[in-house]
């Protein structure tokens, strides 16, 4: 295999929590070499979130958080209190193609490490900054926090069961979705720095990010100035389209009874016909209650009833192979004991990423969503413990010597 | 100052959402996209709508003319052998394919990347499918709440322990296709950037389900570190992290996820007496007894508007937010301010506002150059003009139903 993709290149990373790690994360999956610049006097807080092996907390290396968005990167300590931190920073980001941070807005310039400074250090620098609200406007200033941005961009008001109060997505969606957008903007920045030498700034929005994900909710608005309605798992152009209750997993975890439902969409009359087919009422798809998906929409609650009667007396892996064997879209609806040890599909394709790490071992992380055939694709090392590569950055890569790097970790500078 | 990827050429064969989300963020950086549609009835987006008075229009759909802004539109059988060398033609000049066509119809047409590496090395030919183009699921039949469920997110959302009735909710609109789209987006950027360095390209094969599986926060790892399962059921451990309605009819995100947040919240309360019990005096300890601390927040809530507490929360920086609609967000001072929107014109749908650059870029344009085209507007710019079929050729083509 030739060389990763951004083999060479290197990212001075200032990101902590969720949205920037993601955005890095990706990088590190392509083969650049980022180093996060953290501090133990206040460390990333996913460092301090469970889920800890075995249940036992404690320590700042042992959050399967942290883990699972620090793989394969170096993580180096720089407490920047001390002006000697921030000349650690300074060779670093000359030595860098890319500072990413994703603080609140005016926070990095605050610590000066805004563009017009790391320009000076690194004149075809690309800088990202991945702020909630951007780095203009009148709420510049507002403070973003994970779960609060989904409400924020409108996809709250569009989701929900029907007739009820606006509802999440269940997970800090806007977060990843501005990381992995953030990734897709610097390399498309690496590309033009590539072919004409110039390097640039990069004002990203959450919320704005987040908003290209709903067109057909804000299109509804623009073209006819209307809210659309919450529909839970309906669709407008297909029936049976829902989640149903199947059989709960046979086994108790942790004493507790876990349910389990399957997803089905059923786009057409012709895979109408084979849904009831497969399900052993072949009459449905004469019946002129369902025959057409008019008819089915108008009597979805009934068919719904029928659909669930049949799936709630069975295993949702059942339901799901039964359906697909007639050529059905279905899935169970995986949870993550699913997806880590009995979903056959992620296994098969060696989408797992299992890496020895010194605290907590060889433990199972998700890995990359691609697979490239030319160029190498593994995640190289599992997640850094803080500071971990602190006198290995400093000596190979930034010119201090291991006395110097002694006198500055004596000083403090490098907690 | 042309847009950051104004050399790349690229061919797209996309349906819905992946792809042309994909494809779209490269297009309007500058890339030009030659968009290959089938005849006749063109992307399925285009039946999706939203539609200008609810109706239905092949050239009116919202989704589709969001996807597909700045590229150009050609209709192509890739089915029939002579519709396959036009796409062959058209891959040998392009840099990048991107594409997702299903894996069953990509081996019934023989869309390959062995085959279309011999006409063109340097060619990053990007699948983006529900599952990925290897493993036992590679086949499986898929709509994105199929692959938003098995991707393993769906189970999260749903109404909470006090309603273990409710089924797992899906997240509006095509969110597995989005996701597949702009991941397929960053990967497809690395091969361009190996295509530079080496002068070679390479296959890039997206999963939609892994996409979401790479993004499920915390939960996921709660099986292989803790043997826990993470569903909707699961009561927060943290509150206020709950959504109330204000006075006005509108709603508010209640966001304290800190401590100093918690104080500003209560500040802005005007210290309430209560606020100061023993049960409410940590994060954890809120968690715990939300049912008692629910009864005293709504109470407070339901007095306020959602822009005044939102903005007196800000002032303290208390990371509250509204529940925007779509009308809050299009008359949103914010946004206006910074230009989001953007007002698109294309003959047959009409002048519409659209969501805009979802970064902006200091020295390269963000630009909407040409709405998203008709069914086949490029036909003859493309097929005569730049492959040299002549006009009687093209003729034929379309008599015959290949493009």
């Amino acid at each position: 295999m030739a060389r990763p993709p951004l083999d060479g290149i290197r990212i001075a990373d200032f990101t902590w929590v969720w949205a920037g790690p993601y955005c890095t994360l990706q990088l590190a999956h392509l083969g650049a070499d980022v180093i996060r610049m953290e501090t133990k006097t206040r460390p990333c807080i996913t460092r301090m979130l469970p889920p800890w092996p075995d249940a036992k907390p404690g320590g700042l290396n042992r959050s399967g958080y942290f883990n699972q968005y620090s793989q394969g990167k170096r993580s180096i300590t720089l407490n920047f209190k001390d002006p000697a931190a921030h000349e650690v920073a300074r060779r670093l980001i000359a030595k860098s193609d890319v500072v990413i941070n994703n603080f609140a807005h005016g926070i990095i310039e605050k610590m000066g490490f805004g563009y017009e400074a790391v320009r000076k250090l690194k004149s075809d620098i690309i800088m990202i900054s991945l702020t909630g609200y951007g780095d203009t406007g009148p709420y510049r200033d507002y403070v973003a926090y994970g779960p609060a941005q989904v409400p924020l961009s409108g996809l709250s008001a569009l989701t929900g069961y029907r007739g009820s109060p606006p509802m999440h997505a269940g997970f800090s969606y806007a977060d990843p979705n501005a990381g992995v957008h953030g990734a897709f903007a610097i390399i498309a920045a690496l590309f033009h720095r590539a072919k004409t030498g110039q390097g640039q700034y990069i004002d990203m929005s959450q919320w704005e990010c987040a908003m290209g994900l709903l067109a057909e909710g804000i299109l509804e608005y623009t073209m006819n100035g209307t809210e659309p309605e919450r529909i839970g798992n309906e669709d407008p152009q297909m029936a049976p389209h829902g989640i149903y209750r199947c059989l709960d997993r046979p086994d108790k975890v942790m004493g507790i009874v876990v349910d389990q439902f399957v997803a089905i969409a059923v786009a057409d009359d012709a895979e109408f016909v084979r849904f009831a087919n497969a399900i052993g009422q072949a009459a449905l798809a004469s019946d002129a209650k369902f025959a057409t998906l008019k008819a089915r929409k108008a009597n979805e609650e009934e068919l719904n009833r029928i659909v669930e009667e049949w799936t709630s007396a069975r295993a949702a892996v059942e339901v799901a192979r039964v359906l697909q064997e007639a050529q059905v879209a279905a899935a169970v609806v995986a949870d993550n004991k699913f997806l880590s040890e009995e979903d056959p599909h992620l296994r098969e394709r060696n989408y797992f990423v299992y890496k020895e790490h010194p605290e907590v071992g060889t433990l199972q992380h998700c890995g990359m969503p691609w697979k490239l055939s030319r160029t190498e694709t593994s995640v190289r090392s599992a997640a850094p413990c803080i500071g971990q590569h602190t006198d290995e950055v400093l000596t190979q890569e930034l010119g201090y010597s291991a006395d110097e790097v002694a006198k500055l970790r004596a000083q403090g500078a490098l907690e | 100052m042309a847009g950051a990827l104004s050399s790349l050429k690229i061919v797209e064969i996309g349906e819905m959402a992946s792809a042309p989300y994909a494809s779209k963020l490269m297009a309007d950086m500058g890339a030009e996209v030659i968009k290959v549609e089938r005849p006749g009835v063109g992307d399925h987006a285009r039946v999706r709508g939203p539609f200008p008075g609810g109706q239905p229009h092949p050239e009116k759909s919202g989704l589709f003319l969001y996807l597909n802004t700045n590229k150009l539109g050609v209709t192509l059988d890739i089915a029939r052998p002579e519709g396959f060398e036009i796409l062959e033609k058209l891959v040998a000049q392009a840099d990048v394919l991107i594409h997702n066509v299903p894996p069953l119809e990509m081996d019934r047409v023989g869309l390959n990347f062995e085959r279309l590496n011999k006409l063109n090395p340097r060619l990053v030919m990007t699948s983006i499918t529900p599952y990925g183009l290897t493993g036992p699921w590679r086949n499986l039949r898929a709509e994105d709440l199929t692959v938003w469920s098995a991707g393993g997110v769906c189970v999260l959302n749903g109404a909470g322990p006090d309603h273990p009735e409710l089924p797992p909710l899906k997240t509006f609109g095509s969110q597995s296709g989005y996701q597949g789209g702009v991941h397929g987006a960053v990967a497809t950027m690395g091969a361009v950037m190996a295509q530079l360095r080496d002068g070679e390209g390479q296959h890039v094969d997206v999963s939609c389900q892994e996409a979401i599986a790479s993004q499920l926060e915390l939960t996921f790892e709660y099986w292989p570190y803790m043997k826990m399962i993470a569903t909707r059921l699961g009561k927060k451990p943290i509150q206020p992290l709950e959504a109330m309605q204000c006075k006005d009819g509108g709603w508010i995100y209640l966001c304290c996820v800190e401590e100093h947040q918690w104080k500003g919240f209560v500040e802005v309360m005007g210290n309430p007496e209560w606020a100061g019990e023993e049960i409410f005096s940590d994060r954890l300890k809120r968690g715990e007894n939300w049912e008692a601390l629910v009864i005293f927040l709504e109470e407070y809530v339901k007095e306020q508007t959602v822009l005044d507490l939102y903005k007196k929360a800000q002032a303290k920086r208390v990371p509250f937010a509204p529940v925007s609609t779509m009308g809050d967000l299009l008359n949103s001072e914010h946004l206006k301010a910074r230009g989001f929107f953007v007002e698109i014109a294309q003959p047959v749908a009409g002048t519409h506002k659209y969501p805009g650059a979802p970064l902006k870029y200091g020295a390269t344009p963000w630009e909407i150059r040409l709405p998203a085209p008709t069914l086949g507007q490029h036909n003859g710019e493309i097929f005569v003009q730049r492959l040299g079929l002549t006009s009687a050729r093209l003729d034929e083509l379309k008599r015959t139903g290949v493009i």
